[in-house]
């Protein structure tokens, strides 16, 4: 498993690379003088939204419902022994403690998935805010910021979650924070090259010429504007922090045991790969299938947004 | 002449394209008709959305594939079927058989490769030895300098009008039957694209390729076209030889059409241009009898049938009362011109009789500097965009400045409402509220995600208008633009692009400044629409005594708007005058050249 949380450049570049949206009533034909992938058809585009929306609705019901659907408890042990095959009653069976593997996965999938949203939106919150202010304010604010912004950029997630957890000790929630303390960075730098890239466009212009103060400026006529990469940028990242945090558990810098986090549970079973299989592949079939539905909404978004 | 010989290069009959969406199917095409005869060149013009470009594209095969189109009907490249055809037939046609020249010649070379090779590929020829000689002579006749030079060069070293004609060398490189130009000229500069239209028309007529020129311009039709061809909700209404359509057009739109263009002959600063009242028909509605009915001044009852062609004089008119339009009517003015306006406002009396006047501008100088050629050249000479402008806007006055891009008019207006600090010099302006300026695409200048009426009464708060009387003001203004109300509630995406430029007038004279800042404002809109913005400007500088500094490079807009002519090349002015005496006694070449350049309707017919 790759430890790279580092993010691969998503084609949200094209959309902060200030493609705001068009306005306009009739779009101009877009001429095609060369042949490319047809675009989907009005019936496929619809079964689109749905075919993102049902894994992503899916998932996050699950994660909320974890507690109710689970047949046992996370870390207790169960009355039919360890490394038990896969049952009825046990669908994914036990690991080699004997607990109930499919509880695990449920409480598993609660806590990325939750997770994943909280960094995300904790990021956008405060990257976002950072970005907005670089971008309206300029000067000397923007290149201390932004500089301060590199900085993080530069620290390697793993790295940094060592640290953090050397110095106040393991659990989930630290590592979510040394994942925000990344992560951040990543918004700041969409929102603030959207902010500016806005601010010298004629709307920002006729505003100033209004008389309207910096303030609003920013947040009425600037800020909406950078929405929509930002949206973009989150629903993609979500697959990308499921990743991150399952990584780190997996070299053991995430939830101490006997906490059920996805990376850990495959971590800790590879070694029963072979004759008991279960243990290792239900948490990373959970982690591919949470990734999975995450990117499905992210490159649908992607795809809306873009085409404005 | 064997039957073969004579056959058209294009035949287009009964041609309906239907784009199918689920937003609603739009009817881009609903039944055209045009022919173009071998070596001919034919104009076809029309407003946006009136099909033109899709009957372009069509013939080129090119249509979008989303949304969905569907085509019936016939068109026939040199007889052959292209509607039938395949895709791998299309395209082999094209390139031989049918070329294109396109508006933005910039997005249609690849910015990635030498001119020589894009041309290279133009000419069919892979891997047939050397070919350059062949590619400059192409170059070269294409009025290009120094062609082995430039065919070494990226596109984004050459400028837009020599992009233009390296795109006319690779359409005319194979000698195909028929070349479409859509809007070929549209983008550049007007005094460039007086010598780009005659050449890719000069080109094509010494080769003996027809050419179908789609354009909004009936001017540049005018210029070069052997017959024209208009069209108008999806339909060509009228074709036939260029002089007679300019002389004596046979089908109300025409007329209507002929008529909103500001001509250089027209009365100045009058705000009396005849206007086509309405809308087009929304392509998205199936149409019911004639297309241009509630529009037409003449329409009877009759006209709810479809419209039967009428062929006459070798001319095609579609049309049930053709002919029964000579002269379109003049809309009753809200306000006439010519009163003495402004004089006698309070906001510009001092000391009871001398008006002040709205802005005056001196020696003004604009410099931008220029990034050094590497770190340790020494500093280049700045860009000295506005290099000394004097300049005086009466109180209620009207002054354009005209001049194409790069003469620094643009950076004028900027330092004039404040949107960048001039380099040296003063700007005085006038009391009253702060100078507005309404820009070129009035779409960008609206906040796409704010409903117009919150974007109009932000200038309202900030002068502190209480926020009960807003609403009303808002109302109130949106009315005296020519808008119902109700396009308050409504964010800028929903608008036609004649509707936003009229919310952003709103916006600007809400609260009425001393002086309205206009850079291009017409420039983006289709005739009959930038007919009624001229109209409605002539008519605030009336009612409420703004002056008017009025930017462009079409002198003839110039002249519907301004009493006064600056002619500005290179940052300075170099003519400056009453409107008349520009066009009476042009002193400058440049103005000279200037006025030469704009197609003329008068001399064509």
């Amino acid at each position: 498993m790759s430890l790279a949380v580092d993010r691969r450049v998503t084609p949200v570049a094209a959309v902060a690379a200030g493609k705001p949206e068009s306005v306009g009533g009739p779009q101009p034909l877009r001429l095609r003088l060369w042949r490319g992938r047809p675009l989907a058809s009005a019936g496929n585009q619809r079964a689109g939204v749905v075919a993102a929306l049902i894994p992503v609705g899916a998932m996050t019901l699950v994660a909320l419902a974890a507690p109710l659907l689970a047949t046992h408890t996370a870390t207790g042990v169960t009355t039919i022994g360890p490394l038990h095959a896969p049952t009825f009653s046990y669908p994914f069976g036990t690991d080699d403690i004997g607990r109930d593997v499919f509880s695990r996965v449920l409480y598993g999938i609660r806590e990325s998935w939750l997770g994943a949203i909280g960094v995300i939106a904790v990021g956008a919150l405060f990257g976002g805010l950072l970005g907005a202010l670089a971008g309206a304010i300029g000067g000397f604010v923007d290149t201390v910021l932004m500089r301060l912004t590199d900085l993080f950029l530069a620290l390697p997630a793993p790295v940094l979650a060592i640290a953090v957890i050397a110095s106040i000790g393991p659990s989930l929630f630290h590592t979510l924070l040394a994942l925000s303390i990344v992560w951040w960075p990543w918004y700041a730098r969409i929102v603030r090259g959207e902010v500016r890239a806005l601010a010298s466009r004629p709307h920002a212009e006729a505003a100033r010429l209004a008389g309207v103060g910096r303030v609003r400026l920013v947040v009425r006529h600037l800020v909406p504007g950078a929405l929509a990469p930002v949206i973009v940028t989150m629903s993609l990242d979500v697959g990308n922090l499921i990743l991150a945090l399952s990584s780190l558990s997996f070299i053991g810098l995430g939830a101490p045991p006997p906490a059920p986090e996805l990376g850990a549970m495959s971590s800790q079973g590879l070694e029963y790969l072979f004759g008991h299989a279960w243990v290792p592949l239900a948490p990373a079939a959970a982690v591919a299938l949470l990734a999975l539905a995450a990117n499905l909404i992210g490159d649908h978004a992607n795809r809306r947004l873009d085409k404005g | 002449m064997s039957i073969i010989e004579r056959r058209p290069a294009l035949e287009v009959e009964d041609l309906h394209v239907t784009f199918r969406s689920p937003a609603g199917d739009v009817q881009a095409l609903r039944g055209a008709t045009l022919t173009v005869g071998r070596g001919e060149i034919v104009g076809l013009v029309g407003e946006s959305g009136s099909g033109k470009t899709v009957l372009g594209l069509t013939a080129l095969g090119l249509l979008p594939r989303t949304p969905h189109p569907e085509v019936t009907g016939t068109v026939r490249l040199d007889g052959e079927d292209m509607v039938a055809a395949s895709e791998d037939e299309r395209r082999a046609r094209r390139g031989s058989y049918i070329t294109a020249v396109f508006q933005d010649p910039m997005g249609s070379l690849n910015p990635s490769m030498r001119i020589q090779a894009q041309v290279a590929e133009a000419l069919g020829g892979e891997g047939e030895g050397d070919q350059s000689e062949l590619i400059h002579e192409l170059l070269a006749h294409t009025g290009i300098p120094e062609p082995d030079v430039k065919a070494r060069c990226y596109p984004h070293e050459l400028s837009g009008g020599l992009r233009q004609r390296v795109m006319i060398a690779m359409a005319l490189a194979r000698n195909p039957r028929l070349v479409v130009a859509d809007e070929p000229t549209t983008a550049l500069d007007v005094t460039v694209q007086a010598r780009v239209l005659d050449l890719l028309a000069g080109a094509a007529r010494e080769r003996g390729v027809a050419l179908l020129l789609v354009t909004h311009d009936l001017g540049v039709a005018a210029r070069v076209c052997d017959r024209i061809a208009v069209a108008y909700a999806g339909k060509v209404v009228e074709i036939g030889r260029a002089a007679q359509i300019l002389s004596r057009p046979r089908h109300p739109y025409t007329v209507g059409l002929l008529a909103s263009r500001p001509r250089l002959d027209g009365s100045i600063a009058g705000g009396d241009l005849p206007t086509l009242p309405g809308q087009p028909p929304d392509p998205r509605s199936p149409a019911v009898g004639c297309a241009f009915a509630a529009r037409c001044p003449v329409a009877d009852e009759q006209c709810a049938a479809p419209a039967p062609v009428v062929l006459e004089e070798g001319r095609r008119c579609e049309c049930h009362r053709p002919g029964a339009l000579e002269t379109w009517p003049l809309a009753p003015l809200r306000v006439r011109s010519g009163e003495p306006v402004g004089i006698g406002h309070p906001l510009h009396v001092a000391n009871g009789s001398i008006p002040i006047p709205a802005l005056v501008v001196e020696d003004l100088e604009c410099h931008f500097p220029r990034p050094r050629r590497h770190p340790l050249a020494s500093a280049p000479e700045p860009l000295r965009a506005v290099a000394g402008i004097s300049l005086r806007v009466p109180a209620a006055g009207s002054l354009a400045i005209v001049g194409e891009s790069g003469s620094g008019k643009s950076t004028l207006l900027r330092a004039v409402v404040g949107l960048l600090t001039p380099t040296a010099g003063t700007i005085t302006l006038g009391p009253g509220a702060s100078p507005q300026l309404i820009f070129q695409d009035a779409g960008a200048s609206l906040t796409p995600w704010m409903p117009v009426g919150a974007q109009i009464s932000e200038r309202l708060a900030t002068l502190n208008v209480p926020r009960a009387e807003r609403a009303a003001r808002v109302a109130s203004t949106l009315e005296s633009v020519g808008l119902p109300a109700e396009v308050a509630a409504v964010v800028p995406r929903k608008l036609s692009g004649g509707q936003r430029q009229r919310a952003a007038i709103a916006r600007a004279i809400v609260v009425p400044p001393a002086l309205l800042a206009c850079d291009e404002p017409v420039s983006a809109l289709d005739v009959s629409l930038a007919a009624q913005v001229l109209n409605l400007l002539c008519e605030l500088r009336a009612t409420l005594g703004i002056a008017l500094l009025f930017v462009t490079h079409d002198l003839a807009a110039a002249r519907a708007v301004a009493d006064e002519v600056a002619v500005v090349k290179e940052g300075i002015v170099v003519e400056h005058a009453a409107t008349e005496q520009i066009f009476i006694s042009p002193q400058h070449p440049y103005t000279r050249e200037l006025i030469a350049a704009v197609p003329d309707l008068a001399e064509a017919a």
